[in-house]
């Protein structure tokens, strides 16, 4: 057992976690943030995707204790208290970006991700962002247009 | 050397379970205490977007918005079934089921304006927004939410759709095994790497039979989807099935398509109301994969002059076709 | 006509909850006082067995192994024949069959008390090639044959078909085994509501079908029992067989206590059906104006251990195998058959996804004998409203194949 300190959507938590328990486990199942979803559980579909420290990290391959100190921001973050969705979270409604959305949350997270990092990406850049990420569903073409059209409503300030 | 090539393939599609076999739906319509309706149906969204299109349906019925539509689906005791998620079948089977019981509600509520606007006859009378009323003297107007209070139990209508095919005979095949079919046609273009065998598909066009597209954003979706699945059946997807055991059985090793796989795909909705239909929906779930694979084989030929028999066409399989090939020729 | 909400890209109703991480799947549920289930698998494909589970119970924190004897109904499920059984009895006749269920108070326990079963295996004679299987001379299931479906289907005739052909194509295709990959794989939650009903929460196709399967399995009848179905992670027909919500069901009822499992990547590629690979030979004969005449094939469909919907896909790979052509004269014979391999079962196609795969092939290779475009002849043998389907079923209205094959032409430049 190991006691870390770490921010999860801007608010402090301090745990208890073992030795072998991976961040997803501590985000999921002790933390309750379960927009974080379990895919493969090797790093190769993205679907535990959060944001630490401002880059985004599979939470499958990070060790509890590793994110002692850390800021994460997982999908439970990104809508306003009052309920306004971020600009990412609605450009993936208006464009149909989302099916079964079990990838949705990370797909959001490598969006902001990308678009903190690079706020005009092109095409290409926006599917390299996004290539961590699997999706059974929606063969990624909304996505990249939702992505794309994420960064209109964030340059112009939000939507 | 990198080969273009161009191909195309066309596919009809025949929806439901088929086959003589009752394939059945059933759904309720009941107005809520603020005029809204809920549609209870055993109609299962697995991503496809079965929540939303069959959202629509009722609310083009009753002149509501999707927002005035509460879809229950979730919980076997208080809700009928509407058979599987699968075939292809809930748009057209649980589509027409929830359109009738949404004319069925209709139907009573008119009859009812009709009696507490002591109208003559329900000529004229328009539903729109929640409201029901005489366009020609608006005054004459009652919501439905006035109608619900009115009411002891709730209004609910229940409707049972079943749609039609004949058994075929087990020595002739002859029958009428599927109703409605779907139709597609797709055609791609793809580059070949000669040295690797690497094929890549540059672009696609997809036209895709919808009777009506109900939802048109939601159509494009299926066949992105559809697309990419098809590309992972035909070019990456290899299980490395060995004596009964699957070797790929990680994501790491089972390869399916990522966004750095798609091309540019035109997505092609074609329109034929089919009359027995909801607004003459047809379902596309399925058909949507199903041409695009052998365009892209029929591609590969175009480009670099091989025929693959077996699927998936991987490097090292089209290479040694390729090579195969060379040989013969020199 | 004028319509206010169909034909509209109305957003999806069940987007809003997926966008912000609050739908609900399975794995998403937790619940005081909540047990955790782990499957043991076989790990050979053909084999009689016998388990010893006496370690494995000793472990701390192991409240119960159930074995085939704990079944309270009937030890069998299945979409068509019965013939998968909830946790095997004494034999097993895949990689990847249930044989036993572990429940304790923690995943790491439960995975623990799987690793300390004892499994002696006694391996027989195993079949994997769909056209060896259908000589009977290994059996998967006792005393039944392995080809379990053979569609038949006979149209004019076959032979003058052929003598009146110009050109004749013959190849034999093969399709492969794949996998639905949904993106969420398998879970569920199940307990008991205090009048007794079994509830199972579980990513489903079909959930008042898994309610008579739960019933059946659990002995109890079907109003005992309610299928929660929350948010689906894709399904593609890989969620159409029962996996693990007998298991649950069993489970919560026996320890009175809510009852979770989580499948693994690698487990759910065992866990659910795959789409069934099959051998396609064709043969195709048109004249020289690039009207078919005649269509002959033999699909043979290779359905792994369990039927699944083995008859239903290889009936529709049969109706499929004509394309969307007009054709006088055609044989098709599509049989399908049990082997030792991984049970296959519904995917998005449905066996109409597979035999395209020679057929559309075949209309090219024709289309170079005759010289004339892949376009044109498809557009020379398209069905259209009236035509008549090789079942003899007439295509009454709505088909816009025509319209489909120009479109998609000409958008890439073909026609
Ligand atoms: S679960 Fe972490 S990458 Fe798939
Ligand atoms: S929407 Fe289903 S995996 Fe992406």
């Amino acid at each position: 057992m190991k006691t870390i300190s770490l921010k999860v959507n801007g608010k402090p938590y301090t745990v208890e976690v073992e030795e072998d328990m991976r961040l997803l486990d501590l985000l999921r199942d002790k933390l309750g943030f379960t927009g974080v979803k379990e895919g493969c559980a090797e790093g190769e579909c993205g679907a535990c995707s959060v944001i630490m420290d401002g880059n985004l990290v599979t939470s499958c391959l990070v060790m509890a204790f590793q994110a002692d100190g850390k800021e994460i921001i997982t999908i439970e973050g990104l809508q306003s208290e009052d309920g306004t969705l971020h600009p990412i979270q609605q450009a993936f409604l208006d464009e149909g970006a989302v099916q079964c959305g079990f990838c949705t949350p990370a797909m959001v997270l490598a969006a902001k991700a990308l678009l903190d990092k690079n706020p005009n990406p092109t095409d290409e850049q926006i599917k390299e962002g996004i290539s961590g990420n699997l999706c059974r569903c929606t063969g990624y073409a909304k996505i990249v247009s939702a992505v794309k059209k994420a960064a209109e409503y964030l340059n112009q300030g939000g939507k | 050397m990198k080969k273009r090539g161009k191909g195309i393939a066309c596919i009809f599609y025949g929806t439901g379970y088929g086959n003589g076999f009752p394939d059945v739906s059933r759904a309720y319509a009941e107005l809520q205490p603020d005029g809204k309706v809920a549609i209870y149906t055993g109609a299962t969204e697995v991503g496809q977007g079965a929540k939303t299109a069959l959202s629509q349906i009722p609310a083009e019925v009753l002149g509501l918005s999707v927002d005035d539509i509460i879809f229950i689906n979730e919980d076997t005791s208080i809700t009928p079934d509407a058979g599987t998620a699968a075939a292809t079948r809930q748009t057209y089977n649980t589509g027409n089921a929830i359109k009738m019981a949404a004319e069925e509600l209709r139907n009573e509520l008119i009859k009812i304006a009709v009696k507490e606007l002591e109208l003559n006859s329900d000529i004229g009378l328009k539903m729109k927004d929640g409201k029901i009323f005489l366009e020609i003297y608006p005054d004459k107007c009652i919501t439905f939410s006035q109608i619900a209070a009115m009411q002891e139990e709730p209004l609910r209508k229940f409707a049972v759709f079943t749609a039609q095919t004949v058994q075929i005979d087990p020595e002739t095949g002859q029958g009428a095994p599927y109703w409605p079919y779907t139709f597609s046609a797709c055609a791609v273009e793809v580059e070949v790497d000669t040295e690797t065998g690497k094929v890549e598909v540059i672009r696609g066009a997809h036209a895709q039979d919808v009777g009506r597209a109900v939802n048109p954003t939601l159509i494009e979706g299926q066949m992105d989807g559809g697309f990419a699945m098809a590309m992972g059946y035909v070019i990456y997807e290899d299980l490395g099935l060995e004596n009964g055991k699957i070797w790929n059985n990680k994501l790491s090793s089972y390869i399916i398509p990522t966004s750095m796989d798609m091309p540019e795909i035109q997505n092609i909705i074609v329109e034929d109301p089919e009359n027995t239909a909801p607004y003459g929906a047809k379902g596309i779930g399925e058909p949507v994969m199903i041409s695009v694979g052998p365009a892209i084989l029929n591609a590969i030929y175009d480009a670099v002059g091989v025929r693959m028999t077996e699927i998936p066409v991987t490097p090292a399989k089209l290479l040694k076709a390729i090579r195969e090939k060379e040989q013969k020729e020199a | 006509m004028d319509f206010n909400v169909i034909g509209k890209s109305v957003i999806r109703v069940d987007g809003l909850a997926k966008v912000t991480g609050k739908a609900i799947y399975p794995q998403d549920i937790y619940m005081d006082n909540m047990l955790f289930g782990k499957t043991l698998r076989s790990s050979v494909p053909h084999a009689y067995f016998t388990l010893d589970t006496s370690k494995a119970e000793k472990i701390e924190g192991v409240v119960k192994i159930f074995t085939a004897k704990d079944v309270p109904g009937h030890n069998s499920h299945g979409v068509l024949f019965k013939d998968h059984e909830v946790l095997c009895e004494k034999k097993v006749r895949r990689i990847g069959d249930p044989i036993a269920f572990v429940v304790a108070v923690s995943e790491k326990i439960a995975a623990e008390a799987i690793e300390a079963i004892e499994v002696k295996y006694e391996e027989i004679p195993a079949v994997f090639d769909p056209v060896e299987a259908m000589k009977d001379e290994i059996k998967v299931h006792d005393g039944k044959s392995n080809i379990i479906y053979h569609y038949k289907l006979r149209k004019g005739n076959i032979e003058e078909g052929f003598a009146q052909s110009d050109v004749i194509v013959e190849n034999v295709y093969n399709t492969s085994m794949v996998e639905h990959a949904f993106l969420q794989p398998e879970a569920g939650v199940s307990y008991v509501e205090d009048d007794g009903t079994i509830v199972v929460c579980a990513a489903t196709q079909y959930p008042h079908f898994d309610q008579l399967e739960i019933a059946e399995a659990m002995g109890v009848p079907a109003e005992k029992v309610k299928v929660i179905n929350p948010a689906v992670g894709g399904a593609f027909g890989g969620r159409e067989d029962i996996t693990l919500q007998i298991h649950l069901a069993m489970a919560a009822v026996y320890t009175g206590r809510p009852v979770k499992a989580v499948y693994s990547r690698e487990e759910s590629f065992y866990a659910h059906s795959k789409r069934h690979p099959e051998i396609i030979k064709i043969k195709t004969g048109a004249n020289k104006e690039g009207k078919l005449l005649a269509l002959e094939a033999e699909i043979i469909a290779d359905t792994g251990a369990y039927a699944s919907w083995a008859i239903n896909v290889t009936r529709k790979s049969g109706i499929h195998v004509t394309g969307p052509y007009v054709i006088p004269n055609v044989k098709v014979d599509a049989y399908a058959v049990y082997t030792n391999n991984p049970f296959c079962g519904a995917m998005r196609g449905f066996g109409a996804t597979q035999v395209p795969i020679a057929t559309e092939q075949q209309m090219d290779i024709l289309a170079e004998k005759l010289n004339i475009s892949p376009v044109e002849i498809r557009l020379k043998n398209a069905f259209t409203k009236g035509s008549q389907t090789a079942n003899g079923q007439t295509l009454t209205d709505s088909v816009p194949l025509v319209d489909c094959i120009t479109k998609a032409a000409k958008a890439i430049g073909m026609f």
